[in-house]
């Protein structure tokens, strides 16, 4: 049972870890706090439900699909609606109240669109469902893949941010984005950049999430709140910082639902977000970006 | 040679920079002289595009910079060493002058401008893998000056470098500014500092309440009784300044 828990913990943790840092990017580098950021997530999953349904394409070619166009329509999101406000804020703080409440609004806008579209009942499809054993503990075969693409997803990021230029200079616009005008770096485009990427990464947990999890098109907000929690434990900015808070937080949700009680597992959450709030309000790791 | 002509910035209704014209060759440093506050720091990010300007002509080479956003500025070949040095502090040394280079005119020949920073300052090169924020000041100036370079920079404009470093850190720095001048690049420095600034200098300007009020060779400046009051900010009567620190 033990085994058992700390795999699913890992991958739920895994999941919250990827969501989490697509918006931690969003919010670090381009200052825009996106509400709206788990319904792209639900968005995705149902593209790559259709997809699999309607169209037999199997979900991890559908990554190659849906991960471009959720990159391509977050930056159109960006120029059409996010850049008026860019234009007009004084700073970035202003700029970070405006943009909770265009996303907020947005939020709105695409769950309704998906509720005409699916309704409000649940999804799931069947795709690599079999059961494995590791150590003892049987877990199906899509989570496992799941956590492996997660796992290769967060890396290659990190991988792009620490070890190019153009990765650096996204950094760079985090940390301080008055400089960066100072090497050459065009600080809009660099945000435009990262809250496409942004929109990639979480489109890729949606893709993968639909694979083991039933979802509905109001589920989003729930995937919001929990990537809020994991980067202000992580600490703003700080890519390493969501992934061990998402680990934490799935593994302690998980370990909570396991052998105390699931209805305590909501609990569980806030409880952790108290905790380092009190103790470390700064995050884990301090923030990268202020 | 950069050429700035009627360049103003205005704050609301007060005028920081009043219709400023200057000149810098290459293989040159020009010194700018003058009080807190008298608009020093407004010219310098005006001419890097930092800070709106009115009515301004802005030439590098014969190009017309005026109304550019900063960064299409250093593209053009004008750096700026900002007041504060800015630089990335949450960023290691190497990564610093790594982003010295995203400008696409400083790619070429980035390995050969990593190696003149990193003899010009040979501590950098002990340092690369160390967070700039846990640096000394006088350490990440030369983070900052060494990030300008690597942009390949025909124009260097440096605000107030000396601020804040120890009398042998601003040694070695001001020695630096010098050799690089020697390899060519044009310098404009803004300076409180004026006994070590006239020094390195060949030309300068004095500033006051946004205007210039003297030029010229940085020889006949030192010789000149009258900058001392002049940088002091004491050209304007009855505004009283303290003396700088010599720091």
């Amino acid at each position: 049972m033990f085994t058992a828990a700390l795999t699913s913990g890992l991958v739920l943790g895994g999941m919250y870890a990827l969501i989490a840092m697509g918006l931690t990017l969003q919010y670090g580098v381009a200052r825009i706090m996106n509400l709206a950021h788990g319904e792209l997530m639900i968005a995705a999953a149902f593209a790559a439900l259709w997809l699999f349904t309607s169209a037999a394409v199997n979900p991890l070619l559908g990554l190659l699909i849906i991960v471009p166009a959720a990159f391509a329509i977050s930056g159109t999101i960006y120029r059409l609606l996010l850049t008026p406000l860019v234009r007009r804020a004084p700073n970035r703080d202003a700029l970070e109240v405006d943009s909770i409440l265009a996303t907020f609004g947005m939020l709105f806008v695409i769950q309704g669109i998906m509720l005409v579209m699916f309704g409000g009942a649940y999804f799931s499809y069947s795709f690599l469902a079999f059961p494995v054993t590791i150590a003892g503990a049987t877990v199906a075969a899509n989570r496992l893949l799941a956590l492996a693409f997660a796992a290769v997803i967060g890396l290659a990021l990190y991988l792009y941010l620490t070890r190019t230029r153009l990765g650096t200079a996204v950094r760079a616009v985090a940390v301080d984005p008055q400089s960066a005008p100072l090497v050459a770096i065009d600080v809009r485009a660099t945000a435009a950049l990262a809250f496409a990427f942004g929109g990639a990464l979480v489109a890729a947990a949606g893709v993968l999430v639909s694979m083991f999890l039933t979802f509905n098109a109001n589920i989003g907000v729930v995937f919001t709140m929990k990537a809020l929690i994991v980067v202000i434990m992580g600490g703003v900015g700080n890519l390493l910082g969501c992934l061990v808070a998402g680990l934490i937080l799935g593994l302690a949700e998980t370990f909570v639902a396991t052998f105390v009680d699931p209805g305590l597992t909501l609990a569980t959450t806030y409880a952790l977000f108290l905790i380092i709030l009190l103790v470390r309000p700064q995050g884990l790791f301090g923030t990268a970006s202020r | 040679m950069l050429e700035v002509s009627n360049i103003s910035v205005a704050y609301g209704k007060h005028l920081a920079v009043d219709s400023i014209g200057l000149r810098v060759a290459p293989g040159e440093i020009a010194l700018i002289l003058g009080a807190n506050g008298s608009g020093k720091t407004s010219l310098l990010k005006a001419i890097a595009g930092m800070q709106p300007a009115t009515g301004a002509s802005v030439r590098l080479a014969g190009r017309e910079l005026a109304g550019l956003p900063a960064h299409t500025i250093v593209e053009a070949g004008l750096a700026l060493v900002p007041e504060g040095r800015g630089v990335f502090g949450e960023l290691t040394v190497r990564e610093n002058l790594e982003l010295g280079a995203f400008a696409k005119r400083a790619r070429p020949a980035e390995a050969k401008n990593l190696r003149h920073v990193l003899e010009l300052f040979p501590r950098l090169g002990e340092r690369l893998a160390q967070q700039v924020r846990t640096m000394s000041g006088g350490e990440q100036q030369m983070v900052a000056v060494g990030r300008a370079l690597m942009s390949a920079p025909e124009i260097l404009l440096l605000d107030e470098p000396s601020l804040g470093l120890s009398p042998l850190m601003c040694k070695e720095l001001f020695a630096a500014l010098a050799r690089i001048r020697d390899k060519g690049l044009g310098i404009l420095l803004v300076e409180q500092n004026a006994k070590r600034s006239l020094a390195i200098a060949d030309r300068g300007y004095l500033i006051a309440n946004g205007r210039i009020v003297g030029d010229g060779s940085a020889a006949s400046l030192r010789d000149d009784p009258a900058v001392q009051r002049a940088y002091l900010g004491a050209a304007e009567p009855g505004r009283a300044m303290p003396p700088p620190d010599g720091a």
